[in-house]
């Protein structure tokens, strides 16, 4: 059984993918975004073509390091440029399939062995669509909701009442084991290793300061090897048609900020997680007449992590009119389940058909 | 006010074990009159009241027991009396639970107005119903034979238009035929939209020279549905039993009267077939479906199949093959009477051998609500309760592959961590919408110290006895978490 972390970014809303990851290097990009672009040399340099967000800085480091993948022209085989379909779709990994991909990856994992305590979570109110089917699930926002004092005399009185159980004793050992690491884990101090610096409210806003928080709790079970298998994250608020330019710029930050500081405080534990950042579509090449982008198709995705084969990966197919789709949309050159495979592939799934069919 | 302290301990006499509850045996025991013992030595006798009121219910009550030997004489006539009540759901007057789930509005709609709701009102409403109806219900065997045949003809909401259509499914298809004939379920989920959704019959469609039909029905038709998967059948009758199946479809909700089950005739294979050795001459159109279900109902695989899960949930995860032979005989004499085939396992010496009892690890689903029914809870069945069962990983219409939830104690021994707090967490009543009334289980089983005797359905043993005294508040939640009460 793979000890990984994968951990899921669903950037909710279509996430402009040109203006993650700018492709400054081609003039059909300024010519078709003449107030939103990104200016050329102003952010993090990738290659000829494209460059990071400024606010996406943090992350440059990363990427020169070979920890990043960057891949523009991600998406679905959903047009239907619907939030709900193509939300469904990259949630479900399949047209009509049951449960959601990390729901049947976590299954087929799992092989024959016992559940872990804490091996699929959502950091938020509801556990993610992606997790449907999993042998486990947990949404919590806090460790309070997990363990608390009130339960630890029971812990132990029942621990050693079934402890000498033929068929219960050694799941009853692992569970009280989990047990503690959840309580040493709640009251340990929660000082981020690494000098790592998340985002705060008063520095970059209630949204980076939220998404941090469940970063920073993520990092906690990382390091408190509580089993996690799958994390899922989401950051909402991508659908930018109107002034785009004062919806993102929060967003970026806390993204930048965020995963900069996850994997700081992460360390070396970064070599055995994941990070993948995806959005269910990218946005219209061409601006729109209220200073903002409509739905599109080919977004852009990240890869933050161990065994991640850095730098710009997967094709472009350019912003040329003859390779745009439909009404001016960046085709989509990357299928999101052939960028997601080899990343499953890396935390110990065996089979890729089942996990997206058809 | 009885705190849960003196819930358990029953002052300072320790644990006044009890044989089950109910003022008769108080009063007993006050007159010194030594009460029957239950399980003292497992291999002795078995206490068939408590035996059929853990294994064919969601759990205990604590009014059960006094409520079972009320039907008869002796306790061998009241648990018979019992079991034939259970058998005929009809017979029971169950109208406390039905007002519950009448409330829940969208469970009654037809099914074309489903389709009015959003998918996940429809979810957390079944799952809610599914709860109150195993905790409430005074149906509980028919309510455990709902649960065994959702799991055996499993569907699960996140695929396709099942988000809608399984309400009807669970209402019109499983819980009229639980107990019904196999032959009846089995038609009415080949048919149904949820199935046809859910393994893509639907689509199933030969259109034109050469046109492969679709067989994932087919398959789990004859894998998991009837003969299994040793039961003989080889890959060229899967072929043509899909051949056999295609054209039957379900109206998408974009389309006018939704959810409609109909046979296009264009779509289907109209040819010869032979299926399981017997020819089905062509021009069959829509009666090959029946001439098929016909074969597969009357194979005696499926009589074993049937059989031996019905065996695995009642009896024992490795039942005796006897048993199993059994019970699938009287399943083939009775042409598939399900009521008849219940009745078969539970007068078999497996079901009634006394080393069997207490040895079935409840699933989390039957744990959860056994804890409640057990304590005579109060419960809305809200999202405090389910979002437990998906820690524990048991939320009903949720399991991904066709095979169900897995039955054998093995799949679900890691969930014991989220077992035992969900079990602080309720006694201690810190799951808004539901609580357990502790003063009205003491005053129905006659004493504190019985409380423990009727959760085990035995005396606590020594070991049990010094936990149990020295737990304190949690008393009420170390009982409920113990492995004595994981079991039933």
């Amino acid at each position: 059984m793979s000890d990984r972390t994968l951990v899921l970014v669903f950037l909710r809303g279509g996430a402009d993918g040109l203006t993650l990851v700018a492709p400054t290097g081609e003039d059909a990009y300024f010519r078709a975004r003449p107030t939103l672009a990104v200016k050329r040399g102003s952010g993090h340099r990738l290659d000829d073509r494209f460059e990071l967000h400024p606010l996406l800085a943090p992350l440059g480091r990363f990427f020169d390091d070979g920890k990043l993948a960057v891949i523009p022209a991600c998406g679905s085989d959903d047009d239907t440029r619907s939030h709900f379909y193509a939300q469904d779709l990259m949630d479900h990994g399949g047209h009509n399939v049951s449960g959601g991909w990390l729901g049947r990856f976590l299954r087929q994992a799992q092989g024959s062995g016992g559940l872990g305590v804490l091996e699929a979570v959502t950091l938020g109110s509801a556990v993610s669509e992606s997790l449907r089917g999993a042998p486990t699930a947990t949404a919590f926002t806090s460790l309070n909701d997990l363990s608390g004092d009130d339960d630890h005399a029971l812990m132990g009185a029942v621990g050693a009442l079934t402890a000498g159980d033929t068929l219960l004793g050694a799941p009853a050992l692992a569970a009280l084991a989990a047990s503690e690491r959840l309580d040493a884990l709640r009251k340990a101090a929660d000082h981020p290793a690494n000098g790592a610096t998340y985002p705060t409210s008063a520095q970059h806003g209630d949204t980076a300061a939220d998404f941090a928080a469940r970063l920073r709790l993520t990092a906690r079970l990382i390091q408190a090897r509580v089993g996690l298998k799958v994390a899922c994250v989401d950051l909402d608020g991508w659908d930018s048609h109107f002034v785009q330019d004062t919806v993102l710029p929060g967003r970026l930050s806390a993204l930048g900020q965020g995963l900069s500081a996850f994997a700081t405080d992460l360390g070396q534990d970064l070599a055995a997680v994941s990070v993948v950042v995806i959005s269910e579509f990218g946005r219209r090449v061409a601006e729109n007449t209220s200073l903002g982008t409509d739905h599109g198709r080919g977004g852009a995705c990240l890869i933050l992590g161990g065994g991640v084969t850095g730098g710009v990966q997967g094709k472009w197919p350019g912003l040329s009119d003859d390779f745009l789709e439909g009404p001016g949309d960046v085709a989509v050159a990357n299928d999101y389940r052939e960028v997601l495979w080899p990343v499953l592939a890396r935390h110990g799934a065996l089979d890729a058909s089942p996990i997206f069919p058809g | 006010m009885i705190t849960r302290r003196h819930l358990l301990l029953g002052g300072g006499a320790g644990l006044l074990a009890l044989s089950g509850c109910g003022p008769q045996q108080a009063v007993d025991l006050v007159l010194g009159v030594e009460p029957p013992t239950t399980a003292v030595n497992p291999a002795a006798t078995l206490d068939l009241p408590a035996h059929v009121l853990r294994r064919l219910t969601f759990g205990e009550h604590p009014d059960d027991r006094a409520a079972l030997l009320a039907l008869g004489k002796t306790p061998e006539s009241a648990v018979e009396a019992w079991v034939v009540r259970q058998l005929h759901p009809e017979t029971i007057d169950d109208s406390v639970c039905e007002r519950l789930i009448r409330r829940r509005e969208a469970l009654a709609e037809p099914l074309g107005e489903l389709y009015e709701f959003k998918e996940r009102v429809l979810l957390h409403e079944l799952t809610a119903a599914t709860l109150l109806r195993a905790v409430y219900s005074k149906r509980q065997l028919h309510e455990q034979l709902c649960h065994f045949w959702n799991d055996h003809f499993n569907v699960d909401m996140s695929k396709g238009e099942c988000a809608w259509v399984t309400v009807a499914y669970d209402r019109e298809v499983i819980r009229p035929h639980a107990l019904g004939r196999f032959s009846d379920l089995l038609r009415a989920v080949v048919l149904s939209p949820a199935m046809l959704w859910y393994l893509d019959g639907r689509v199933n469609r030969v259109e034109g020279k050469g046109a492969k039909p679709n067989e994932n029905y087919a398959r789990e038709l004859l894998e998991l549905h009837t003969l299994g998967v040793d039961g003989g059948y080889t890959q060229q009758d899967v072929m043509e039993v899909a051949r056999c199946l295609s054209g039957w479809t379900v109206r998408d909700r974009h389309q006018w009267r939704k959810g409609l089950v109909e046979f296009h005739r264009d779509a289907h294979d109209d040819g010869a077939k032979i299926v399981l050795g017997e020819t089905l001459p062509a021009g069959g159109g829509e009666r090959d479906l029946d001439h098929v279900l016909r074969l597969v109902t009357a194979h005696p695989a499926t009589a074993r199949q049937v059989a031996r899960k019905l065996c695995t949930r009642f009896i024992a995860d490795d039942p005796p093959a006897a048993a199993v032979d059994h019970v699938a005989q009287a399943f083939t004499v009775s042409r598939g009477d399900l009521a008849l085939t219940m009745r078969a396992l539970i007068d078999s010496d497996a079901f009634r051998a006394p080393a069997g009892f207490a040895t079935k690890l409840k699933r989390p689903f039957h744990y959860v609500a056994s804890c409640l029914r057990a304590t005579a809870a109060h419960s809305d069945a809200g999202d405090a309760l389910i979002d437990y069962l998906g820690r524990l990983g048991h939320l009903p219409f949720q399991f991904p592959t066709p095979d169900g939830q897995p039955e054998h104690a093995e799949a679900w021994t890691g969930t014991l961590l989220w077992r035992w707090r969900f079990a602080g967490a309720f006694a201690r009543g810190a799951l808004p919408g539901t609580r357990a009334d502790t003063a009205a289980l003491v005053q129905r089983c006659g004493s504190p110290g019985a409380v423990a005797t009727h959760l085990f359905a035995r005396q606590a043993d020594a070991r049990e006895n010094a936990a149990l005294a020295v737990a304190g508040d949690n008393a009420l939640a170390l009982a409920l978490a113990s492995p004595a009460f994981q079991r039933c």
